[in-house]
C-alpha cells in the first residue's frame, strides 16, 4: 500500500493469482464490464497473440470517498503458466491482498494445489508472510462438467481458513462478490495495521458501503 | 541504481510517474499540429510538473500589437502566466483574457491521478461580436481602430464546439497515454523478468559451484585416504612376504610337504594383496597427477616378446592361445617402459581372463596416428593435431561387454557384474589405471565390443621421433 497523507490518497494493490487458464483475466474483464465507468479505468492487458497473459493485466478502480480520501485500487493478474514464475514473483511485490482463482474441475485439483504452494513460496520470497496476507479463494468455472459439487465446496469452506467464493467469470457471476470480499478483507487488515479510521476518519463499514455504491452497475450508463 | 529500483517499484504498482515518461514529445506535437491544422486553435500540453511538452500556435496580430504597448505587454504576460499555472482538478476551466479571447484549460487524469493538462486558445467565442472595454482601455496609447481590426482576425469558435473538440483532443491524448503506458510497462516488465530470471540462475549456479567444490574436497579426501591406507598396508605385508620367503627357503628349518603347500598359499595370496595395494597406490598418484613418467624409446618387438613371456603361462593354464604380431613399419613407442608394459599386461591379462577355453587372444602393434586434441566436431580438419603413434590392439573372442556398460568400464572400482569379481578376482581398478596411464602418455584408448563375440581394446601411444 502507498499512503499519500498530503494528497489524502491511498493506493492498494490486489493480485489475482492461480493456475494457468483458471480465469484470472476473465475476472478482470468481467469487473471492467460490470463496474461503473466512473470508478473503473481502462483494463490493460499484456498478453501473447493467443490471449495468454504474458506479464499481467491491470485494472485501476478509483473510489473517492465522501470523507475526502481517495482510494486507488489496482487489480493485477499474474501469468499462470509455470515458466513465468519470475514475472509472477515481480507482480506479487507489495501486494496487499490476494484472490486465488481456482479451477473447479476435478482434473485441475493438482494444478490448483501446485499454484497455491507457488503463491506461498513467492510471497515469502517477497518478504510477505503468507499467514498474514488477506487471501480469498474463488472456485471458478462452476458451469463446467465434472467439477467439485456445491456440497463438496460447502465442506471445504467449513474447514478453510480463507473465505470461499463461487464464480462463472466468463458470464460475470460471482466476480463482484469475490472482489467485494477481497476488498473487505484487505481493508480490515489495513485498518488493523495502519489505523486508517484514525488517520483518515473513515470506518471500514463506511468504506465498504461507499465501495459497494461505487461499484454497483449504473443503469444510466447502459453498461459498456 | 537506486533510481532504477524506485522506478521498478512504481512500475510494480502500475503507475505513470511523469507524463513525459510515457508520451513522446514528438508524437504529442504532431497530434497538436494536426489539431491546429484542422481547427486553427492554438494548443499547448503541459505536464503535472509544469514541463511544456507541446506548443503549437501562430502569433496573433492582436497580441503582437499589444506587446508594443507598455501596459498591454504587462497585462498579456500576466494573463499567460496565470493560464500556464492553472491546474484544474477535474473540470475544465475557461479563463477569460482582457482582450475578449478565452483560454480553455483541460485536465489530463490517469488512473485517478492528475498527470497534466492542455490549453486551447486564445480564441474568441463566436458568440461575442465586439471587443470588450478591457481591451480598449488596457493602455493609454492604444489605437481602438487598430485593436478592433486585429480583434476581428482572432480565431473564432462557438463554445459548445470548442468544448466538443477539446473533449476529442483529450480522448486522443488519453489513448496515447494508455498505449505509451502499456508499452512502458511491457518493456520494463520484460527487463525486470530477465533480471529476475538471471538472479535466480545466478543463485542456483552459486549453489552448484559450492556443492561441486565440496565434492572435489571429498574426492581429494578419498584419494588421500586411499594413498595413506595403501601405504600403511604395504609395510606389514612386505614383512609377511619376506618372512614367508625365508620360511620357504628353509631358513627356519626343513618343511614338511603340508607346510610348504600352506606357505605357498600364504605367499600367493600375499602377492595378490600386494598387487591390489600397488594398484590403489597407482590410482591415488594418478588422480593426484603426481605419477612421474620416465619417457624413453621403447622397441615394440622387445615390448611384446617380454609380454608374451609373462602371459603365456596363464594363457596355457586357461587353454587360451596367444597370437602376437608386430607390423613391419611399427615405430618405437615414446613412453615409460614400466608403465607401458603395465598397460599392455593389464589389457592382455583381462583378455585371457574373459576368454573361453580354447579361445584366442590377438595382440598387434602397428603404426598409426593419435589425435592430440580429441576434436571431432565442426571444422575438425582445422583443429585436429594428429601425430604418429604406435597402435596396440588387444582382441579377444570372449563374452564381450554390453553397449550400455562400455562408457563405465574405465571408472575406478567399476565391475560390470559383481559376480565377475568372485569368478575372476580384481577390484575393478585395472582399466581405470590403464586409462589414466594412457592419458598420462598423451595417448588414447578406445574399446569396441559385441556381446558373445568378444572385445577389442585399441591403445594409441605417441611414437618416438625417428631421429631422437
Amino acid at each position: 500500500m502507498q499512503i499519500d497523507f498530503a494528497g489524502k490518497e491511498l493506493t492498494v494493490k490486489l493480485v489475482y493469482y492461480g493456475p494457468a487458464l483458471s480465469g484470472k483475466t476473465s475476472n478482470l474483464r468481467a469487473i471492467h464490464w460490470l463496474g461503473t465507468s466512473n470508478a473503473c479505468g481502462e483494463l490493460m492487458t499484456l498478453e501473447t497473440q493467443n490471449d495468454r497473459t504474458l506479464f499481467f493485466d491491470m485494472l485501476p478502480i478509483t473510489v473517492s470517498s465522501g470523507s475526502g480520501l481517495k482510494v486507488r485500487l489496482k487489480l493485477f493478474t499474474v501469468p499462470g503458466q509455470v515458466m513465468h514464475n519470475a514475472t509472477r514473483r515481480l507482480v506479487l511485490q507489495g501486494t496487499d491482498g490476494v484472490a486465488f482463482i481456482a479451477d473447479s474441475q476435478r482434473s485441475e485439483a493438482d494444478a490448483n494445489r501446485e499454484s497455491f504452494l507457488n503463491l506461498k513460496c513467492n510471497l515469502e520470497e517477497n518478504g510477505i508472510d503468507p499467514e498474514r496476507i488477506p487471501t480469498i479463494i474463488q472456485f471458478n468455472k462452476r458451469d463446467m462438467d465434472s467439477i467439485r459439487t456445491d456440497e463438496e465446496l460447502e465442506l471445504i469452506a467449513q474447514r478453510s481458513r480463507e473465505p470461499i467464493y463461487k464464480a462463472i467469470a466468463t458470464r460475470g457471476y460471482g466476480v463482484m462478490q469475490t472482489l467485494r470480499g477481497l476488498i473487505r478483507d484487505t481493508w480490515t487488515k489495513l485498518e488493523e495495521d495502519h489505523q486508517l479510521e484514525e488517520k483518515f476518519g473513515i470506518s471500514p463499514i463506511r468504506f465498504m458501503t461507499e465501495v459497494e455504491a461505487k461499484l454497483k452497475h449504473d443503469p444510466g450508463t447502459g453498461g459498456r | 541504481m537506486m533510481q532504477d529500483q524506485t522506478n521498478v517499484a512504481d512500475i510494480m504498482m502500475g503507475d505513470v510517474v511523469r507524463l513525459e515518461d510515457v508520451l513522446s514529445r514528438d508524437s504529442v506535437t504532431s497530434v497538436c499540429k494536426s489539431f491546429f491544422g484542422l481547427f486553427g486553435l492554438p494548443v499547448r500540453v503541459i505536464s503535472h510538473e509544469g514541463d511544456l511538452l507541446a506548443d503549437v500556435h501562430r502569433d496573433q496580430p492582436l497580441c503582437n500589437y499589444l506587446n508594443t504597448l507598455g501596459e498591454g505587454e504587462r497585462e498579456c504576460a500576466r494573463t499567460v502566466s496565470v493560464v500556464r499555472d492553472m491546474e484544474p482538478d477535474v473540470e475544465t476551466i475557461v479563463h477569460p483574457c482582457f482582450t475578449g479571447a478565452v483560454y480553455r484549460i483541460v485536465p489530463l487524469e490517469y488512473q485517478g491521478r492528475p498527470i497534466g493538462r492542455f490549453i486551447v486558445g486564445p480564441y474568441v467565442p463566436a458568440e461575442s461580436a465586439q471587443p470588450p472595454a478591457s481591451l480598449l482601455s488596457v493602455d493609454a496609447g492604444i489605437d481602438p481602430a487598430t485593436a478592433c481590426a486585429h480583434f476581428d482576425t482572432m480565431p473564432r469558435v462557438r463554445e459548445h464546439i470548442a468544448e466538443g473538440i477539446s473533449a476529442h483532443l483529450k480522448g486522443v491524448l488519453e489513448l496515447l497515454l494508455f498505449s505509451g503506458h502499456r508499452a512502458q510497462l511491457a518493456s520494463t516488465m520484460q527487463v525486470a523478468s530477465v533480471r529476475e530470471n538471471y538472479r535466480e540462475l545466478a543463485e542456483k549456479n552459486e549453489a552448484l559451484k559450492s556443492s561441486f567444490e565440496k565434492l572435489k574436497q571429498l574426492d581429494q579426501l578419498k584419494s588421500t585416504f586411499l594413498a595413506t591406507v595403501s601405504h600403511e598396508l604395504r609395510s606389514p605385508l612386505t614383512s609377511i612376504i619376506g618372512y614367508t620367503e625365508m620360511l620357504e627357503s628353509g631358513a627356519a628349518g626343513a618343511l614338511s610337504d603340508g607346510q610348504a603347500e600352506f606357505l605357498g598359499t600364504i605367499r600367493n595370496k600375499a602377492d595378490q594383496l600386494l598387487g591390489l595395494i600397488s594398484s590403489l597406490l597407482d590410482l591415488g598418484r594418478l588422480e593426484a597427477k603426481s605419477l612421474d613418467l620416465n619417457h624413453e624409446r621403447i622397441d615394440p618387438h622387445a615390448l611384446l616378446s617380454d609380454l608374451a613371456a609373462t602371459v603365456v603361462p596363464t594363457a596355457n593354464q586357461r587353454n587360451v592361445s596367444l597370437d602376437i604380431r608386430v607390423g613391419d613399419e611399427t615405430p618405437k613407442v615414446w613412453g615409460d617402459q614400466v608403465r607401458v608394459r603395465q598397460i599392455l599386461l593389464n589389457l592382455v591379462d583381462n583378455a585371457v581372463k574373459f576368454s573361453d577355453q580354447g579361445g584366442t587372444v590377438t595382440v598387434r602393434a602397428e603404426d598409426g596416428e593419435v589425435d592430440a586434441t580429441g576434436a571431432s566436431g565442426l571444422g575438425a580438419a582445422l583443429f585436429t593435431a594428429s601425430r604418429p603413434a604406435v597402435v596396440l590392439t588387444v582382441q579377444d573372442d570372449g563374452i564381450g561387454i554390453a553397449e550400455e556398460n562400455l562408457s563405465k568400464i574405465f571408472d575406478a572400482f567399476y565391475q560390470i557384474d559383481a559376480g565377475t569379481t568372485r569368478v575372476h578376482g580384481g577390484a575393478g581398478l585395472g582399466l581405470s589405471i590403464v586409462k589414466q596411464l594412457v592419458d598420462g602418455h598423451g595417448g588414447k584408448i578406445e574399446v569396441t565390443s559385441t556381446l558373445g563375440e568378444g572385445t577389442i581394446f585399441t591403445v594409441a601411444l605417441p611414437a618416438a621421433d625417428e631421429d631422437a
